[in-house]
């Protein structure tokens, strides 16, 4: 009896879990079996005018071989949102913004699909917040109070879904082959808001791009048998191959290996005259128990297809780890959050590269960062391991070419030897270019900008959060922020910050900007005027370790409730390396601080091309600057990454007045608004203080004003 | 002899199916059910909601959240979960990009099982905010740093990165169901005597490394999977 009950109890839940298992694996099979091509989706925005952004929430893109297909039915194929956003379990979603992709499409994710010629396509938006839309400050009368600028309106979509479909052709992916589906995302308003606060209600479309807009890099690897003991690691990571932006470890896309072949289709920059402005990348080839390799590639246009290889990569190789932990050099034991770990290797196209003195010439094949203690690498998934924990070991104790950055501290280099997985010695570097090696628990120098800015404090009750960032003087390549920002409240009128910043830099330029809410909600651009502070002499390097240094410079610009304002204008025969720079005044010095940058969005051949550019700026006199970044030069590899110079007309000034005030006297400020239309804004809204801010009597800005700039 | 070690199998074998179940029915309720005192002696707290600091992975960012009565601040890499236990909203989260690239650094809070807000950036050294629960119009006060917030307790939970878990995380009076992925942040919002959680993996999750910090410094570790408990010493 007590056999038959143990039988009975174990039985029942023997069958459910054998049905449970089956119908998994059932369900796993077929899906997986037949999933064997992929597809990458891409998104090209085609935005009404007069805004600053054009949010869409994307929560994923499905196709189907039917196009009459039932929302329900089986054959729909979906992409997911990006790992990094979340996956097909997650609640999470991709927002996209349209001003930002005009030009060149945004690559959205790459998915395993099943074999079909496929003949529509959707994107399904959130159905309780499909997106947001951020207008510029209106730019003439009427104004009401529905008008206002710089602030999130959320979006309505005029039909009843948030699923948007269109028919596609020429998507039929073969097995283990690469479909591209490039859409544009089209909106249309067909209401402005009525109520303060309201939805805009709007129409959106898509359509198929042909996939000319992209270009294609095809190429094989040559794998052969190396002399390693190989590797007993359940999980590797398959060998594959990933583009990134040149001289940067940010990965566009990547493409595993079909017989030894890849291929990536990748964003190229076109124009009005063949072949285009062209974009340039980096190839990595890592995984597979495989040594690593890297290119760096020639300009790639739209239309055109580079060729590359074979790539030569040794396989067979014992897999190590590299390990470690990256502390502050000033603060004995205090971890540095977020550093950013790189293994750098010279391209072919410059094999004698030397990373350790030039690592701009050399393409990262692998990263990893600290987590909360510092310690790297952060764990994989189970299926992906840590790039950290697979690293070949390479014959005769050699080294890899390691780069440690952290915001607000020095970059180092050092030579890194991984740890066999199966040792118990662990990974070993060197700082000193291979003389010694130790464990890679590394520290990074520092110094400290410790300074006083004055704030127009709030009214009780209320805080202004305020951010200072550093950047190297006379450029807008931003070295720092402070790590949280500061809470001010009625009771300050100054704020103190002690920010950290790389000693190796002689001097830097500081500003200072505002997080603020409109209305209680959150504000997309801060209210306040931004303070800055030019040619600031950085911290000495520490004279000895742990000694470290600190400058006080002291601002002499206020920061101030002044309100929105916005810059919008044409940029003169802009190609796709055009982009703007805000700036403003030190008075005291007469030098400027560069706040932020604008690429010239949609040209030429975009139909209805504009070559604009807009920012959303506190009220406020500021320098415009045309910056340009080299065309690349036609079937060149260059051998560092381009960087941007200012080009044309010197620096132009733009005044934006500030909005009139509500529930209080209008604005003291007599600057005469440039450009044309005048803005004229009245100030009859009904909106209530506080908006962006608001002043010591209670009084805030209202309706924002917008000036017209054109930038030769 | 033979028998007795089959059939013990078999029960292993049927229980651990059965624990796997209700772990994925648990996971996949999100939140609705909590663990009706199957787990832990505390009442359930209200459902939580998530911050999740998203984009291209490895993203560094500094943030700071905030309730009415306490913030944090903290640094990271993209993902990041980020919850509250025994908050009083409404809260608010601040994150500023740390690199210079156009990586995709998202602020997105997940309520009631669907995006609440949502904001995003690619600028370098880009800001993001987004609220919950109404305006909070002031930071609160660090945690820790006045009688009625202190302590500063914070639970970091890493992982294999995306892989899902349920927790229950409880004080002496409250015990909070959470439905997360790795890495999370979690912090206790002045809990009432000591706290324990225990996380529930799915059996693919090999491993939790689990650290508690008590006003800045770490009181206890655990690595464990694929479950594991760690208590305030």
């Amino acid at each position: 009896m007590k056999y038959f009950f143990v039988h009975r109890t174990v039985r029942a839940p023997i069958v459910l879990f054998v049905i449970v298992i089956c119908v998994l694996l059932a369900s796993l099979g077929s899906a997986q079996a037949a999933k064997n091509t992929m597809v990458e989706v891409g998104f090209v925005g085609a935005p009404p005018p007069g805004f600053q952004n054009v949010l869409l929430n994307v929560q994923q893109v499905r196709i189907n071989p039917n196009s009459s297909a039932a929302p329900d039915n089986a054959k729909w194929q979906v992409i997911p949102v990006p790992p990094g956003i979340g996956n097909a379990q997650q609640n999470a979603e991709l927002q996209i913004d349209l001003n930002t992709s005009q030009n060149l499409p945004q690559l959205f994710n790459t998915a395993l699909v099943q074999p079909y010629t496929y003949q529509i396509a959707e994107i399904d938006l959130d159905p309780n917040n499909p997106g947001t839309l951020v207008p510029n400050c209106p730019l003439a009368p009427p104004l009401g109070d529905t008008a206002d600028g710089c602030i999130n309106y959320p979006l309505q979509l005029s039909v009843g879904t948030t699923v948007i479909t269109t028919p596609i052709s020429g998507v039929a992916p073969k097995k283990g082959a690469l479909a591209v589906l490039v859409l544009q995302v089209s909106v249309k308003i067909n209401q402005a808001p009525t109520v303060p606060g309201g939805p805009y209600i709007a129409t959106v479309t898509l359509a198929p791009l042909p996939n000319s807009v992209l270009g294609t890099v095809t190429g094989s690897v040559k794998v052969t048998s190396g002399s390693g003991s190989g590797t007993s690691t359940s999980k590797i990571l398959p060998l594959s191959v990933t583009a990134e932006a040149i001289g940067t470890n940010t990965p566009i896309a990547t493409a595993p290996l079909t017989n030894n072949n890849f291929t990536l289709i990748l964003p190229a920059a076109g124009g009005p005259t063949a072949p285009g402005f062209g974009t340039l990348y980096d190839l990595a080839v890592s995984g597979g128990a495989d040594t690593y390799a890297a290119e760096r590639l020639q300009p790639l246009y739209p239309g055109q297809s580079i060729t590359v290889g074979p790539i030569a990569v040794t396989g067979n190789q014992t897999l190590g780890n590299i390990t470690g932990m990256i502390t502050d050099g000033c603060v004995a034991t205090k971890p540095i959050t977020g550093a950013t770990l790189q293994l750098l290797m010279p391209p072919t196209s410059n094999s004698t590269a030397d990373c350790l003195t030039s690592p701009e010439q050399c393409v990262t094949v692998a990263t990893a960062n600290t987590d909360n203690a510092g310690n790297f690498p952060l764990p994989g998934t189970v299926t992906t391991p840590a790039e950290f924990d697979q690293v070949p070991i390479l014959p005769k104790k050699g080294s890899y070419v390691m780069e440690i950055t952290a915001p607000g501290y020095d970059p180092l280099m050092v030579l890194a030897i991984p740890s066999s997985n199966t040792s118990n010695k662990g990974s070993t570097c060197s700082t000193n270019g291979g003389t010694t090696f130790g464990a890679c628990d590394l520290t990074l120098n520092t110094g400290y900008i410790a300074g006083t800015i004055p704030i127009t404090p709030p009214n009780p009750g209320q805080t202004i959060l305020v951010q200072v960032f550093a950047e190297d003087a006379g450029t807008n390549n931003i070295e720092s922020a402070l790590p949280m920002p500061i809470s001010v409240t009625s009771s300050n009128s100054t704020v103190d910050f002690t920010l950290n910043v790389p000693p190796s830099i002689p001097m830097f330029d500081l500003f200072a900007t505002t997080i603020d809410l409109y209305q209680g909600v959150s504000d997309p651009f801060q209210g306040h005027t931004i303070a800055v502070k030019s040619g600031v002499t950085g911290p000495a390097e520490p004279s000895m370790p742990g000694v470290c240094n600190t400058v006080t410079p002291t601002f002499d610009q206020t920061i101030d409730c002044i309100g929105h304002g916005s810059v919008i204008g044409t940029v003169a025969n802009a190609t796709l390396g055009t982009s703007v720079v805000l700036s403003k005044e030190d008075l005291a010095s007469g030098d400027f601080v560069q706040i932020t940058n604008s690429q010239v969005q949609n040209q030429s051949p975009n139909p209805n091309a504009s070559n604009n550019y807009s920012f959303c700026v506190p009220a406020d006199t500021y320098w415009l600057q045309r910056v340009q970044l080299p065309m690349p030069s036609e079937s060149v590899t260059p051998s560092v990454a381009p960087t941007p110079e200012p080009e044309g007309t010197p620096s132009i000034t733009v005044t934006i007045p500030p909005a009139p005030l509500l529930n209080g006297p209008t604005p003291t400020r007599s600057a005469a608004p440039t450009g044309a239309p005048t803005p004229t804004a009245t100030a009859t809204q009904k909106v209530t203080c506080p908006t962006t801010c608001s002043n010591p009597d209670g009084s805030c800005p209202g309706i924002c004003n917008t000036v017209i700039k054109t930038i030769p | 002899m033979a028998r007795r070690a089959t059939r013990y199998l078999l029960r292993t074998l049927s229980w651990s199916a059965l624990g796997a179940t209700l772990a994925v029915s648990v996971a996949a309720c999100n939140n609705q059910t909590g663990f009706s005192g199957s787990v832990g002696n505390t009442p359930n707290g209200p459902p939580l909601a998530s911050y999740e600091i998203l984009g291209t992975v490895g993203t560094p960012f500094t943030a700071i959240v905030s309730d009415t009565r306490s913030s944090w601040a903290f640094q990271g890499n993209v993902p990041l979960s980020v919850i509250i236990c025994n908050n009083i909203l409404p809260a608010r989260i601040v994150a500023t990009k740390t690199s210079v690239n156009s990586n995709l650094l998202s602020l997105e809070i997940l309520s009631g099982g669907h995006v609440a807000e949502l904001q995003s950036t690619s600028a370098p050294f880009g800001t993001v905010s987004v609220q919950v629960g109404g305006t909070l119009n002031s930071i609160a006060p660090p945690a820790g740093s006045l009688p009625n917030n202190s302590p500063d307790l914070r639970i970091f939970v890493s992982g294999p990165l995306n892989l899902s878990y349920s927790a229950l995380v409880e004080d002496i009076t409250t015990g909070f169901v959470i439905n997360s992925r790795a890495p999370t942040l979690i912090l206790f919002d002045t809990p009432d005597g000591k706290v324990d959680a225990t996380f529930f993996g799915t059996p693919s999750f090999p491993t939790f490394t689990v650290d508690m910090t008590l006003d800045g410094v770490v009181v206890a570790s655990v690595m464990q999977g694929p479950n594991a408990t760690i208590r305030e010493p």
